[in-house]
């Protein structure tokens, strides 16, 4: 991922002044919803899921025909994650996320706009124990999204994003210990930002 | 009309795969860590697990024969067990506030309420934990006593791995398995062999975590 982000960093810089007149960056805050990343059976159910994350979210994009931009989209998430079992709720420790997406924009009506892409999410928990003991992860990830944008002063628009995507998750230890197959998680994120370019 | 159809589909299957959910292993293959303890009216199981209120468990080691190195390996191993935080553990340098004292040299004759767990096969060295309940049969009394004690002088060839594997083996009992594997591949044998957790030993103190006890501990 991080390769990634560093040829595009180069191809960005390599534009000629036209084209960077022509990119357009957004930043966000936000919240993030997940939906479990591991459902296993014990005895009992047992639920490990995310707390509610706050969230960063980077962007820029370029336009590549009349009414449709190409972007690139970083989130980076913070959060605590806690394994549940019918009363019980066991704190594990602080588990972060940055995704990397490629995707295309377009407009919907009015103020509001789509946007869809694929990437790479990356899973790095502070501690390597329990389901990351032999460490984090790279998954694919898929989304769309919905900006509404208003203009608050010259060249710069206020953003209110909601976003959702899904990607498979497992680990090397849960793959280790014979876990089959992947679990699927849904991520639904908001947020509220500004972006500043050339519309 | 066809690709509507074609794009319904493909987001149907999307959804699909995006709400599976990943398959768990069984554990079918744990044995019994549970002890059948014969009472005057029968039998009476007796289990255990710290509970999420009592971690991390507190190790002390006597400072003698590379006694605080095996304990910290044996936390280890046992915490790498887990896949929810179910158990942790430290090691401590006050023993008056441990939960489990681990000291060198032969386990004290009985005379008291006490299940002793021993594994005393192997050539080099031996080891026994020994857990104290309260006068009515319910709970666990602190601390939790290890001994572990070699039977050839120590540097002798083999001793050090065999205080380490007995070491990890008592901890196992003081975590809860009160009983011994059948199997000789299992770290909880009872007179183990091997020096890593076996997929069985896993499985077995997986289970104990997430089955219901019939004894805690008693308040520090």
């Amino acid at each position: 991922m991080r390769a990634i982000v560093a040829v595009l960093m180069i191809v960005a810089a390599a534009a000629g002044p036209r084209l960077q007149a022509q990119v357009e960056y957004n930043a966000r805050l936000g919240v993030t919803w997940a939906t479990p990343l591991i459902r296993d059976e014990i005895v009992e159910e047992v639920e490990l899921r995310q707390k509610l994350a706050p969230t960063l979210s980077l962007g820029a994009s370029l336009p590549i025909a009349p009414r449709y931009r190409a972007g690139l989209e970083m989130m980076l998430t913070s959060y605590g994650y806690r394994a549940s079992e019918t009363a019980t709720s066991t704190d594990l420790g602080t588990l972060r996320t940055g995704s990397v997406t490629l995707g295309l924009h377009g407009p919907i009506a009015a103020n509001f706009g789509w946007r869809a892409g694929a990437g790479l999410l990356g899973y790095w928990p502070k501690d390597e124990r329990g389901i990351f003991l032999r460490g984090g992860t790279t998954r694919f990830l898929a989304g769309a999204g919905v900006d509404f944008r208003r203009p608050v002063w010259s060249h710069w628009e206020m953003m209110v994003s909601l976003g959702y995507d899904f990607h498979r998750f497992t680990t090397e230890e849960l793959q280790g210990r014979g876990f089959s197959q992947s679990q699927g998680v849904q991520r639904i994120s908001a947020a509220v930002g500004l972006a500043k370019g050339s519309r | 009309m066809r690709s509507r159809q074609r794009l319904l589909g493909l987001v149907t299957g999307s959804v699909l795969v995006a709400c599976a959910d990943i398959a768990a292993p069984s554990r079918g293959d744990a044995y019994e860590w549970r002890r059948l303890q014969g009472t005057s009216s029968g039998v009476d199981t007796l289990s255990f697990h710290w509970a999420g209120a009592d971690l991390p468990v507190r190790f002390w080691a006597e400072d003698s024969l590379n006694l605080p190195a095996h304990v910290q390996g044996g936390i280890g191993r046992w915490e790498a067990v887990f896949l929810y935080g179910e158990f942790s553990g430290v090691v401590v340098s006050d023993s008056s506030t441990a939960d489990v004292i681990v000291t060198t040299g032969i386990a004290p004759k009985g005379g008291f309420s006490i299940a002793r767990l021993e594994s005393g096969f192997a050539p080099e060295c031996q080891g026994a934990t020994d857990i104290e309940l309260s006068s009515n049969g319910q709970q666990i009394l602190r601390p939790i006593r290890v001994y572990v004690d070699p039977r050839f002088a120590p540097g002798s060839p083999g001793v050090d791995d065999c205080m380490a594997l007995t070491t990890t083996h008592e901890l196992g009992h003081a975590l809860g398995i009160f009983t011994h594997s059948p199997d000789p591949e299992d770290i909880m044998y009872a007179d183990p062999a091997v020096s890593a957790l076996s997929r069985r030993d896993r499985s077995t103190a997986e289970l104990a975590y997430h089955t219901e006890p019939t004894l805690t501990i008693a308040p520090r």
